[in-house]
Protein backbone atom coordinates (compact mmCIF):
# COMPACT_ATOMS: atom_id res chain seq x y z
CA UNK A 1 0.00 0.00 0.00
CA UNK A 2 1.19 3.55 -0.73
CA UNK A 3 2.17 6.02 1.97
CA UNK A 4 -0.59 7.48 4.11
CA UNK A 5 -1.28 11.19 3.70
CA UNK A 6 -0.90 13.71 6.48
CA UNK A 7 -4.71 13.94 6.74
CA UNK A 8 -5.00 10.17 7.10
CA UNK A 9 -2.29 10.20 9.78
CA UNK A 10 -4.11 12.97 11.62
CA UNK A 11 -7.34 10.96 11.55
CA UNK A 12 -5.55 7.90 12.92
CA UNK A 13 -3.94 9.98 15.66
CA UNK A 14 -7.43 11.24 16.51
CA UNK A 15 -8.61 7.61 16.77
CA UNK A 16 -5.84 6.77 19.26
CA UNK A 17 -6.77 9.79 21.39
CA UNK A 18 -10.50 9.15 21.08
CA UNK A 19 -10.09 5.63 22.45
CA UNK A 20 -8.76 7.32 25.60
CA UNK A 21 -11.64 9.79 25.76
CA UNK A 22 -9.53 12.65 24.39
CA UNK A 23 -9.86 14.77 21.26
CA UNK A 24 -7.16 15.77 18.84
CA UNK A 25 -6.73 19.57 18.78
CA UNK A 26 -7.12 21.32 15.46
CA UNK A 27 -3.77 23.09 15.65
CA UNK A 28 -0.62 21.25 14.65
CA UNK A 29 1.24 23.41 17.16
CA UNK A 30 -0.56 21.87 20.16
CA UNK A 31 1.98 20.43 22.64
CA UNK A 32 1.62 16.69 23.23
CA UNK A 33 2.02 16.96 27.00
CA UNK A 34 -1.05 19.23 27.13
CA UNK A 35 -3.22 16.66 25.35
CA UNK A 36 -1.69 13.69 27.17
CA UNK A 37 -0.24 11.92 24.12
CA UNK A 38 2.64 9.86 25.53
CA UNK A 39 5.42 7.90 23.89
CA UNK A 40 3.54 4.60 24.02
CA UNK A 41 0.57 6.35 22.39
CA UNK A 42 2.98 7.24 19.61
CA UNK A 43 4.01 3.56 19.47
CA UNK A 44 0.37 2.54 19.17
CA UNK A 45 -0.16 5.02 16.35
CA UNK A 46 2.98 3.82 14.55
CA UNK A 47 1.79 0.21 14.81
CA UNK A 48 -1.64 1.16 13.44
CA UNK A 49 0.10 2.89 10.51
CA UNK A 50 2.21 -0.26 9.97
CA UNK A 51 -1.00 -2.32 9.85
CA UNK A 52 -2.38 -0.04 7.15
CA UNK A 53 0.85 -0.12 5.15
CA UNK A 54 1.44 -3.83 5.62
CA UNK A 55 5.10 -3.21 6.45
CA UNK A 56 7.15 -2.33 9.52
CA UNK A 57 8.40 1.19 10.31
CA UNK A 58 11.14 0.61 12.84
CA UNK A 59 12.86 3.58 14.43
CA UNK A 60 15.26 4.59 17.19
CA UNK A 61 14.33 6.48 20.33
CA UNK A 62 16.43 9.66 19.79
CA UNK A 63 14.17 10.84 16.95
CA UNK A 64 11.15 10.35 19.20
CA UNK A 65 12.61 12.53 21.93
CA UNK A 66 12.44 15.55 19.62
CA UNK A 67 8.69 15.13 19.12
CA UNK A 68 6.78 17.80 21.04
CA UNK A 69 3.68 18.77 19.06
CA UNK A 70 0.91 17.19 17.00
CA UNK A 71 2.68 18.47 13.88
CA UNK A 72 5.93 16.81 14.97
CA UNK A 73 4.11 13.45 15.24
CA UNK A 74 2.66 13.78 11.75
CA UNK A 75 5.97 14.88 10.26
CA UNK A 76 7.88 12.04 11.95
CA UNK A 77 5.43 9.49 10.54
CA UNK A 78 5.54 11.09 7.09
CA UNK A 79 9.35 10.90 7.11
CA UNK A 80 9.34 7.31 8.36
CA UNK A 81 7.16 6.25 5.46
CA UNK A 82 9.65 7.79 3.03
CA UNK A 83 12.70 6.18 4.65
CA UNK B 1 45.67 -36.45 44.02
CA UNK B 2 46.81 -33.39 42.08
CA UNK B 3 48.79 -30.67 43.84
CA UNK B 4 46.76 -27.56 44.69
CA UNK B 5 47.47 -24.88 42.10
CA UNK B 6 48.89 -21.53 43.20
CA UNK B 7 47.41 -18.19 42.18
CA UNK B 8 46.81 -17.70 38.49
CA UNK B 9 49.70 -15.52 37.30
CA UNK B 10 49.24 -11.97 36.07
CA UNK B 11 48.38 -11.62 32.40
CA UNK B 12 51.33 -11.17 30.07
CA UNK B 13 49.61 -10.98 26.70
CA UNK B 14 46.09 -9.54 26.56
CA UNK B 15 43.64 -9.61 23.68
CA UNK B 16 41.19 -6.69 23.87
CA UNK B 17 38.27 -6.65 21.45
CA UNK B 18 37.12 -3.26 20.19
CA UNK B 19 40.24 -1.33 21.19
CA UNK B 20 39.92 1.40 18.58
CA UNK B 21 38.15 4.02 20.69
CA UNK B 22 36.20 4.64 23.89
CA UNK B 23 36.78 2.30 26.80
CA UNK B 24 38.56 -0.29 24.62
CA UNK B 25 41.29 2.17 23.58
CA UNK B 26 41.76 3.18 27.24
CA UNK B 27 42.01 -0.50 28.24
CA UNK B 28 44.66 -1.15 25.58
CA UNK B 29 46.68 1.89 26.68
CA UNK B 30 46.41 0.85 30.33
CA UNK B 31 47.50 -2.76 29.73
CA UNK B 32 50.50 -1.52 27.71
CA UNK B 33 51.43 0.85 30.56
CA UNK B 34 51.29 -2.15 32.91
CA UNK B 35 53.95 -3.80 30.74
CA UNK B 36 51.76 -6.38 29.01
CA UNK B 37 51.80 -7.22 25.34
CA UNK B 38 48.45 -6.37 23.77
CA UNK B 39 46.56 -7.44 20.66
CA UNK B 40 43.45 -5.55 19.67
CA UNK B 41 41.08 -5.24 16.75
CA UNK B 42 38.01 -3.37 15.57
CA UNK B 43 36.30 -3.08 12.21
CA UNK B 44 38.04 0.27 11.68
CA UNK B 45 41.51 1.00 13.02
CA UNK B 46 41.32 4.63 14.14
CA UNK B 47 44.18 7.16 13.85
CA UNK B 48 44.49 7.05 17.68
CA UNK B 49 45.05 3.30 17.63
CA UNK B 50 47.46 3.55 14.68
CA UNK B 51 49.44 6.16 16.63
CA UNK B 52 49.57 3.88 19.69
CA UNK B 53 50.80 1.01 17.49
CA UNK B 54 53.61 3.24 16.20
CA UNK B 55 54.61 4.02 19.78
CA UNK B 56 54.61 0.30 20.74
CA UNK B 57 55.89 -1.51 17.65
CA UNK B 58 56.85 -4.72 19.45
CA UNK B 59 54.25 -4.92 22.22
CA UNK B 60 51.04 -3.96 20.39
CA UNK B 61 49.44 -5.84 17.52
CA UNK B 62 46.49 -4.21 15.79
CA UNK B 63 44.11 -5.51 13.15
CA UNK B 64 40.93 -4.70 11.31
CA UNK B 65 38.57 -7.59 12.08
CA UNK B 66 34.82 -7.87 12.55
CA UNK B 67 34.17 -9.68 15.83
CA UNK B 68 31.39 -11.67 14.15
CA UNK B 69 33.86 -13.08 11.59
CA UNK B 70 34.95 -16.32 13.30
CA UNK B 71 37.56 -17.23 10.69
CA UNK B 72 38.98 -13.71 10.82
CA UNK B 73 39.26 -13.96 14.62
CA UNK B 74 41.06 -17.31 14.46
CA UNK B 75 43.57 -15.83 12.01
CA UNK B 76 44.00 -12.73 14.19
CA UNK B 77 44.69 -14.82 17.31
CA UNK B 78 47.28 -16.85 15.39
CA UNK B 79 48.96 -13.69 14.00
CA UNK B 80 48.95 -12.01 17.42
CA UNK B 81 50.49 -15.01 19.19
CA UNK B 82 53.16 -15.30 16.49
CA UNK B 83 54.15 -11.65 17.05
CA UNK B 84 53.59 -11.25 20.82
CA UNK B 85 53.79 -14.76 22.28
CA UNK B 86 50.93 -16.88 23.67
CA UNK B 87 47.79 -14.98 24.66
CA UNK B 88 46.83 -15.57 28.29
CA UNK B 89 44.09 -13.00 28.81
CA UNK B 90 41.06 -11.64 27.01
CA UNK B 91 38.90 -8.56 27.52
CA UNK B 92 35.62 -8.88 25.65
CA UNK B 93 34.91 -5.19 25.18
CA UNK B 94 33.59 -4.80 21.59
CA UNK B 95 29.85 -4.27 21.44
CA UNK B 96 27.18 -2.28 19.67
CA UNK B 97 24.56 -0.20 21.44
CA UNK B 98 20.82 0.16 21.14
CA UNK B 99 18.35 2.96 21.69
CA UNK B 100 14.95 1.80 20.48
CA UNK B 101 11.86 0.32 22.08
CA UNK B 102 11.73 -3.45 21.58
CA UNK B 103 8.49 -3.19 19.59
CA UNK B 104 10.16 -0.79 17.14
CA UNK B 105 13.48 -2.64 16.79
CA UNK B 106 13.73 -4.65 13.60
CA UNK B 107 14.38 -8.40 13.78
CA UNK B 108 17.60 -7.74 11.82
CA UNK B 109 18.81 -5.24 14.44
CA UNK B 110 18.00 -7.67 17.27
CA UNK B 111 19.93 -10.39 15.44
CA UNK B 112 22.90 -8.04 14.96
CA UNK B 113 22.93 -7.14 18.67
CA UNK B 114 22.90 -10.81 19.68
CA UNK B 115 25.54 -11.72 17.08
CA UNK B 116 27.94 -8.94 18.09
CA UNK B 117 27.34 -8.67 21.83
CA UNK B 118 26.65 -12.29 22.82
CA UNK B 119 27.54 -14.91 20.20
CA UNK B 120 30.82 -13.26 19.19
CA UNK B 121 32.20 -12.86 22.74
CA UNK B 122 31.23 -16.45 23.54
CA UNK B 123 33.10 -17.67 20.45
CA UNK B 124 36.08 -15.41 21.10
CA UNK B 125 36.19 -16.66 24.71
CA UNK B 126 36.08 -20.24 23.45
CA UNK B 127 38.91 -19.58 20.99
CA UNK B 128 41.11 -17.92 23.63
CA UNK B 129 40.39 -20.63 26.22
CA UNK B 130 41.36 -23.29 23.67
CA UNK B 131 44.53 -21.33 22.87
CA UNK B 132 45.41 -21.14 26.59
CA UNK B 133 44.56 -24.78 27.36
CA UNK B 134 46.38 -26.22 24.34
CA UNK B 135 49.58 -24.66 25.71
CA UNK B 136 49.00 -25.96 29.24
CA UNK B 137 48.55 -22.36 30.30
CA UNK B 138 46.46 -20.47 32.79
CA UNK B 139 44.77 -17.16 32.24
CA UNK B 140 42.20 -14.48 32.87
CA UNK B 141 39.10 -13.32 31.07
CA UNK B 142 37.05 -10.17 31.60
CA UNK B 143 33.69 -9.46 30.01
CA UNK B 144 32.67 -5.81 29.79
CA UNK B 145 28.93 -5.99 30.40
CA UNK B 146 26.60 -3.30 31.77
CA UNK B 147 24.33 -2.29 34.62
CA UNK B 148 21.58 -2.75 32.05
CA UNK B 149 21.86 -6.48 32.75
CA UNK B 150 20.81 -5.84 36.35
CA UNK B 151 18.24 -3.02 36.11
CA UNK B 152 15.64 -2.07 33.54
CA UNK B 153 16.42 0.78 31.16
CA UNK B 154 13.94 1.64 28.42
CA UNK B 155 15.27 1.27 24.88
CA UNK B 156 17.83 -1.41 25.70
CA UNK B 157 15.96 -4.72 25.67
CA UNK B 158 18.10 -6.81 23.30
CA UNK B 159 21.31 -5.08 24.46
CA UNK B 160 20.49 -5.88 28.11
CA UNK B 161 19.70 -9.48 27.22
CA UNK B 162 23.14 -9.90 25.62
CA UNK B 163 24.93 -8.40 28.62
CA UNK B 164 22.91 -10.53 31.04
CA UNK B 165 23.80 -13.56 28.93
CA UNK B 166 27.50 -12.81 29.36
CA UNK B 167 27.11 -12.28 33.13
CA UNK B 168 25.48 -15.71 33.35
CA UNK B 169 28.15 -17.32 31.19
CA UNK B 170 30.86 -15.92 33.46
CA UNK B 171 29.59 -17.88 36.48
CA UNK B 172 29.46 -21.17 34.61
CA UNK B 173 32.78 -20.60 32.86
CA UNK B 174 34.44 -19.86 36.19
CA UNK B 175 33.31 -23.30 37.39
CA UNK B 176 34.29 -25.07 34.17
CA UNK B 177 37.77 -23.55 34.08
CA UNK B 178 38.48 -24.51 37.69
CA UNK B 179 41.98 -23.51 38.74
CA UNK B 180 43.03 -22.67 35.20
CA UNK B 181 41.29 -19.42 34.26
CA UNK B 182 39.73 -16.58 36.29
CA UNK B 183 36.63 -15.21 34.58
CA UNK B 184 34.73 -12.11 35.69
CA UNK B 185 32.47 -9.38 34.36
CA UNK B 186 32.87 -5.66 34.85
CA UNK B 187 29.51 -3.91 34.51
CA UNK B 188 29.84 -0.15 34.00
CA UNK B 189 27.08 2.40 34.37
CA UNK B 190 26.64 4.94 31.57
CA UNK B 191 29.80 6.78 30.55
CA UNK B 192 30.43 9.22 27.72
CA UNK B 193 31.47 7.50 24.47
CA UNK B 194 30.33 7.11 20.89
CA UNK B 195 27.95 4.38 22.09
CA UNK B 196 26.22 6.57 24.67
CA UNK B 197 26.28 9.73 22.51
CA UNK B 198 22.58 9.17 21.71
CA UNK B 199 21.74 10.17 25.28
CA UNK B 200 20.58 13.78 25.43
CA UNK B 201 21.75 16.32 28.06
CA UNK B 202 18.45 15.85 29.97
CA UNK B 203 18.98 12.11 30.28
CA UNK B 204 22.60 12.52 31.34
CA UNK B 205 21.50 15.01 33.99
CA UNK B 206 18.84 12.58 35.26
CA UNK B 207 21.35 9.71 35.45
CA UNK B 208 23.83 11.95 37.29
CA UNK B 209 21.13 13.09 39.74
CA UNK B 210 20.18 9.48 40.47
CA UNK B 211 23.78 8.39 41.00
CA UNK B 212 24.65 8.29 44.72
CA UNK B 213 28.30 9.22 44.07
CA UNK B 214 27.00 12.37 42.36
CA UNK B 215 28.84 11.88 39.09
CA UNK B 216 28.77 9.77 35.98
CA UNK B 217 31.20 6.92 35.54
CA UNK B 218 34.29 7.63 33.46
CA UNK B 219 36.51 5.09 31.69
CA UNK B 220 39.24 6.05 34.20
CA UNK B 221 37.04 4.54 36.95
CA UNK B 222 36.75 1.24 35.08
CA UNK B 223 40.45 0.87 34.26
CA UNK B 224 41.70 0.01 37.78
CA UNK B 225 38.99 -2.64 38.15
CA UNK B 226 39.87 -4.38 34.88
CA UNK B 227 43.56 -3.92 35.65
CA UNK B 228 43.24 -5.72 38.98
CA UNK B 229 41.29 -8.57 37.36
CA UNK B 230 44.03 -8.98 34.77
CA UNK B 231 47.14 -8.41 36.84
CA UNK B 232 46.50 -8.65 40.59
CA UNK B 233 45.98 -11.65 42.85
CA UNK B 234 42.43 -10.79 43.95
CA UNK B 235 40.89 -14.28 43.73
CA UNK B 236 37.76 -12.68 42.23
CA UNK B 237 36.16 -15.37 40.09
CA UNK B 238 32.74 -15.72 38.45
CA UNK B 239 31.75 -12.25 39.71
CA UNK B 240 30.06 -9.23 38.21
CA UNK B 241 31.79 -6.08 39.47
CA UNK B 242 29.50 -3.10 38.98
CA UNK B 243 31.12 0.29 38.44
CA UNK B 244 28.27 2.77 38.36
CA UNK B 245 28.67 5.22 41.23
CA UNK B 246 25.97 3.27 43.03
CA UNK B 247 23.21 4.14 40.53
CA UNK B 248 21.91 0.56 40.50
CA UNK B 249 21.66 0.06 44.27
N1 LIG C 1 29.22 3.80 26.95
C1 LIG C 1 28.46 3.36 27.94
O1 LIG C 1 27.67 4.12 28.53
C2 LIG C 1 28.55 1.93 28.38
C3 LIG C 1 27.91 1.55 29.58
C4 LIG C 1 28.00 0.23 30.02
C5 LIG C 1 28.73 -0.68 29.28
N2 LIG C 1 29.34 -0.30 28.14
C6 LIG C 1 30.12 -1.31 27.42
O2 LIG C 1 31.47 -0.89 27.38
C7 LIG C 1 32.10 -1.44 26.22
C8 LIG C 1 32.80 -0.35 25.42
O3 LIG C 1 31.80 0.59 25.03
P1 LIG C 1 32.15 2.07 24.50
O4 LIG C 1 31.13 2.96 25.10
O5 LIG C 1 33.58 2.36 24.64
O6 LIG C 1 31.73 1.87 22.96
P2 LIG C 1 32.27 2.50 21.59
O7 LIG C 1 32.94 3.80 21.84
O8 LIG C 1 31.13 2.44 20.65
O9 LIG C 1 33.40 1.43 21.16
C9 LIG C 1 33.04 0.14 20.79
C10 LIG C 1 34.27 -0.57 20.25
O10 LIG C 1 33.86 -1.88 19.79
C11 LIG C 1 34.21 -2.00 18.40
N3 LIG C 1 33.23 -2.82 17.70
C12 LIG C 1 31.89 -2.65 17.63
N4 LIG C 1 31.36 -3.58 16.82
C13 LIG C 1 32.39 -4.37 16.40
C14 LIG C 1 32.48 -5.47 15.51
N5 LIG C 1 31.40 -5.97 14.89
N6 LIG C 1 33.69 -6.03 15.29
C15 LIG C 1 34.80 -5.53 15.91
N7 LIG C 1 34.77 -4.47 16.74
C16 LIG C 1 33.58 -3.89 16.97
C17 LIG C 1 34.22 -0.56 17.89
O11 LIG C 1 34.99 -0.40 16.70
P3 LIG C 1 34.33 -0.48 15.20
O12 LIG C 1 33.00 0.18 15.29
O13 LIG C 1 35.32 0.20 14.31
O14 LIG C 1 34.23 -1.94 14.89
C18 LIG C 1 34.90 0.13 19.07
O15 LIG C 1 36.28 -0.11 19.05
C19 LIG C 1 30.99 -2.17 25.45
O16 LIG C 1 31.01 -3.54 25.77
C20 LIG C 1 29.72 -1.52 25.99
O17 LIG C 1 28.61 -2.39 25.86
C21 LIG C 1 29.27 0.97 27.67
Amino acid sequence: MSALSRDQLRTMMGDVLEAQGKTIPSSDDSPLDEIGFRSLDFSELALRVEDELGSELNFDAPGLRAIETVGDVLEFLEQLQLA
Amino acid sequence: MSEPLGPIPAATCVLVSGGSRGLGLALVTDALARGANVATFARTVTPELKELALQHPTSLHVGSVDVTDTAGLTAFIRESAAKLGPIDALVNNAAIGQDSLHIHTSPEQIAALVATNLTAPLLLTRAVLRHIMARGGRGRIVMVTSVCAQRGYSGLVAYSATKGGLDSAVRTLAREMHGRVLINSVAPGFFASEMSSVLGPDQLETITRRTPSGRLVEPENILPVVRSLLFEDTNFNGQVLTVDGGSSI
